[in-house]
């Protein structure tokens, strides 16, 4: 008895003690900061750098920086772009929310991120917007963005916007580099032309997915004629194992070239072990598969998060749907690995980059491909009864299909000649 | 002296009928020790526990918004530690609850996605409630009745039936009801198919709390609830006073899987707005430490689930507003869970250090 309440006073004791000690060591330092930089921009005080302003901005991630891909990427965009504010005179207080799921917990991280008082909160995944739409309408003066998702366009709501890059011109390129090196083997006696065989590693049969690798044929097909390709769908945006094993299919049914839509490095490095090339999306791939990864795509969100901070800051409206492509910089190629790559690629993706830029050349160009044997000559962009089929908005004209023209979010979800779909179930 | 030699260190002993109040000073205790081994763990990551916890409070209960959020979390919860408290009141080891909640999901999910359109909101709704405890209560009903048939190992066969079930949202959720082609997600439901909301919340709290006292007084007020004390107690018992275990653990199972259901159902309608494969989201495990933590009374469960989203909530903020990462947050409630759970070890048994027992001799 004596000793047990001895051991209960030592206890308390030892707490207290450390609940002081722990209290001494440094002042409370966030619990303020929420009110100080809620103020509007333009009441600050003029003793910081030029203009001083400062903009708090949410970032709701579906993954952390660690994976090394989609969400990484997002990260990259985050610190380039402060770094451009900055030099503006614009500071931004970020507030990134890690692993957050597509559920009512997405719609929590709104409603705290909006109660800590940012100026614009920032979606970054597709599956994100049903939630963040259920929150903007309570907050008026707080701007949202869902990146990749297209309801902005159509909701009643002025403080909600939507964004995404021509990546389909980044994936035209990577397909020009991976057609050089196809046409260069078969040149060389080591494959015969039709054994051109492309073998694609896709997350799901979803438009941002179709179009990206119809563009990406397309680009090879431009400099490798003979070239037809296989698509393995692996029903996960990110599951190493399974993009290794859609690789490793591919690469034994023949293909000797692998690219992917999906967020993990393996299927780079199932292509180096297998022996056959590969390029990449997100991220450069050149470290893990040296003597397979030629080159990579990415977007860059930094110009459209300088952007649309720089406009928060100053107060002005931005646009409710942007999308733009290599005309700002908002695609990029990572590093061309000319170790392997074809001779004469680099001067070639010069030469087909600025065409792109000037709008010589149109990536779905309706000449250059065919449906069922057919020229394509009419299809929808737009899904406006909530069908999830696309039923207004012309998007063939003037020669082309115009892809990501009247909503930022992809709608190219065709299936042309020469790309062969190997599972469909996803 | 060769008995002494032979004793180990420390050897344990059942301790029986310590006092209440000793009781609580060591549950007290341990959550005070918890607290202290999760303040080394933050300032390890760099914050100042103070103003950690200070914050992980004022996150989940500082303001309107906060709390509201921190209900919502709690609603399932309980719900779901209501559900599976007949179950280990029997010791029948349900570990099914993820499964079961998803289940219901599915079965409130159908009605809210194809009768929308045909069915007054609050005929709906209810529909979509009988649906969501019906289809939790049979896909309960399933590893009851082989348990009661052929004596299989529940614990087992409900884990295992998770993954099925959870299996069939995702097939629903790329197939048949998906939205956007490839886009794997189904459309968010028609407002008629949404739980309305009460004080900010969805409804869901007040069907939660109903089913508190519902469950309290089937648990102690009713001829079932006292079957399943004793077959719990002793299945030979029982089987002596003439009842017939399997029907009990059937109706029993039942009885739990449709409450896991119905929180299915409030999940996907109140919460979500849809149906999605983590629609559980490990409710159907972190219920068991609570309801364990409650041991298993009703009330208690209300404390305890609200403790858990107050953490859950507070964890978040402090990601928000400290960028402490959220695994920190998850390791302090692990050990706060940890040591709460442990602490029922010191009270059911005593620890006897080598040659206590003779200077306890000596002092009495």
């Amino acid at each position: 008895m004596k000793k047990f309440l001895a051991l209960l006073l030592s206890m308390i004791l030892a707490l207290s003690l450390a609940a002081c000690g722990g209290g001494s060591d440094q002042p409370p330092q966030t619990t303020d900061k929420p009110a100080d930089t809620q103020q509007p921009a333009d009441s600050a005080p003029a003793d910081t750098a030029p203009e001083g302003k400062t903009v708090k901005v949410g970032l709701i991630c579906i993954g952390d920086e660690n994976d090394q891909g989609y969400t990484y990427n997002f990260i990259r965009g985050k610190e380039a772009a402060t770094e451009a504010l900055a030099a503006k005179g614009i500071t931004v207080d970020w507030v990134v929310k890690w692993n957050i799921g597509e559920d009512s917990g997405c719609e929590d991280a709104n409603i705290e991120l909006a109660d800590e008082g940012c100026d614009l909160i920032i979606n970054n995944s597709f599956g994100f917007e049903p939630f963040m739409l259920k929150v903007a309408p309570d907050y008026p003066e707080i701007e949202f963005i869902a990146c990749t998702n297209q309801a902005s366009w159509g909701d009643s709501l002025d403080n909600t916007h939507n964004a995404f890059a021509n990546i389909y011109e980044g994936r035209y390129l990577a397909g020009v580099v991976a057609g050089m090196k196809l046409q260069q083997m078969i040149d060389e006696g080591e494959i015969t032309a039709d054994q051109a065989v492309i073998g694609y590693v896709g997350a799901f049969s979803f438009a941002e997915v179709i179009s990206g690798f119809t563009s990406y044929f397309l680009g090879a097909r431009s400099v490798c004629p003979s070239v037809t390709m296989k698509v393995q769908f692996v029903g996960s945006w990110s599951d190493a194992t399974e993009e290794a094993n859609a690789a490793s299919a591919l690469a034994d049914m023949g293909c000797v070239m692998i690219s992917q839509h999906s967020d993990n490095t393996t299927p780079a490095t199932t292509a180096q072990t297998k022996g056959v090339f590969h390029t990449g999306y997100n991220n450069d791939m050149i470290s893990v598969a040296p003597e397979a990864s030629l080159i990579g795509t990415r977007i860059n969100w930094a110009p459209y998060f300088e952007y649309a901070i720089e406009s928060v800051a100053n107060g002005e409206s931005f646009d409710q749907d942007w999308c733009h492509g290599m005309d700002m910089d908002a695609v990029v190629m990572t590093d061309l690995n000319e170790a392997i790559a074809a001779p004469g690629t680099a001067e070639k993706l010069t030469e087909v980059e600025a065409k792109i830029r000037s709008g010589e050349l149109q990536v779905f160009d309706t000449s250059t491909f065919t449906i069922e044997g057919k020229v394509l000559e009419s299809a929808f962009a737009l899904d406006t009864d909530g069908d999830f089929a696309p039923d207004s908005e012309e998007a063939v004209f003037d020669g082309a299909f115009h892809e990501s023209y009247f909503q930022s979010a992809p709608y190219f979800a065709l299936r042309i000649d020469g790309i062969d779909w190997i599972n469909e179930a996803f | 002296m060769n008995h002494e030699k032979k004793t180990p260190l420390i050897r344990l002993a059942k301790r029986d009928g310590m006092e209440g109040w000793k009781v609580w000073c060591i549950r007290a205790g341990s959550i005070l020790f918890a607290l202290l081994l999760g303040a080394l763990v933050m300032a390890l990551a760099g914050a100042n526990p103070v103003t950690a916890y200070g914050t992980m409070i004022s996150g989940a209960l500082g303001k309107k918004s906060a709390i509201r959020q921190t209900v919502k979390i709690a609603v399932p919860l309980l719900g779901c530690a209501l559900a599976i408290t007949p179950c280990f009141k029997m010791r029948f080891w349900n570990i099914g609850a993820e499964g079961q909640i998803t289940a219901g999901a599915i079965a409130a999910s159908y009605f809210a996605l194809f009768w929308a359109s045909r069915l007054p909101s609050p005929v709906l709704l209810v529909v979509m409630g009988i649906a969501g405890a019906l289809a939790g209560g049979l896909w309960a009903l399933i590893p009851a009745f082989f348990k009661a048939r052929w004596n299989t190992n529940e614990t087992l066969f409900t884990l295992m039936m998770n993954y099925i079930v959870i299996g069939v949202v995702r097939w629903l959720q790329g197939g048949p009801w998906e939205g956007r082609k490839g886009s794997q997600i189904i459309p968010q439901f028609d407002e008629a198919a949404c739980l309305p909301r009460v004080l900010g919340v969805h409804c869901g709290w007040i069907i939660v709390l109903v089913l508190v006292v519902f469950m309290h007084v089937y648990m102690n007020h009713t001829k079932h609830g006292y079957e399943i004390a004793v077959i719990g107690d002793s299945i030979n018992t029982a089987r002596y006073a003439g009842m017939n275990v399997g029907r009990v653990m059937m109706r029993t199972m039942f009885l739990s899987g449709a409450i896991s259901g119905l929180v299915g159902f409030i999940v996907a309608s109140g919460a979500n707005n849809t149906l999605y494969d983590g629609v559980a989201g490990g409710v159907g495990f972190t219920s068991i430490t609570v309801a364990w933590l409650s041991q298993l009374n009703a009330f208690a469960m209300v404390g305890i689930s609200g403790l858990l989203a107050v953490l859950s909530k507070g964890a978040e903020t402090l990601q928000t507003r400290m960028a402490v990462p959220t695994s920190i947050s998850d390791i302090i409630t692990g050990i706060l869970l940890f040591c709460m759970l442990g602490c029922e070890f010191f009270i059911n048994y005593k620890l006897i250090f080598r040659g206590a027992g003779r200077k306890e001799a000596r002092h009495e």
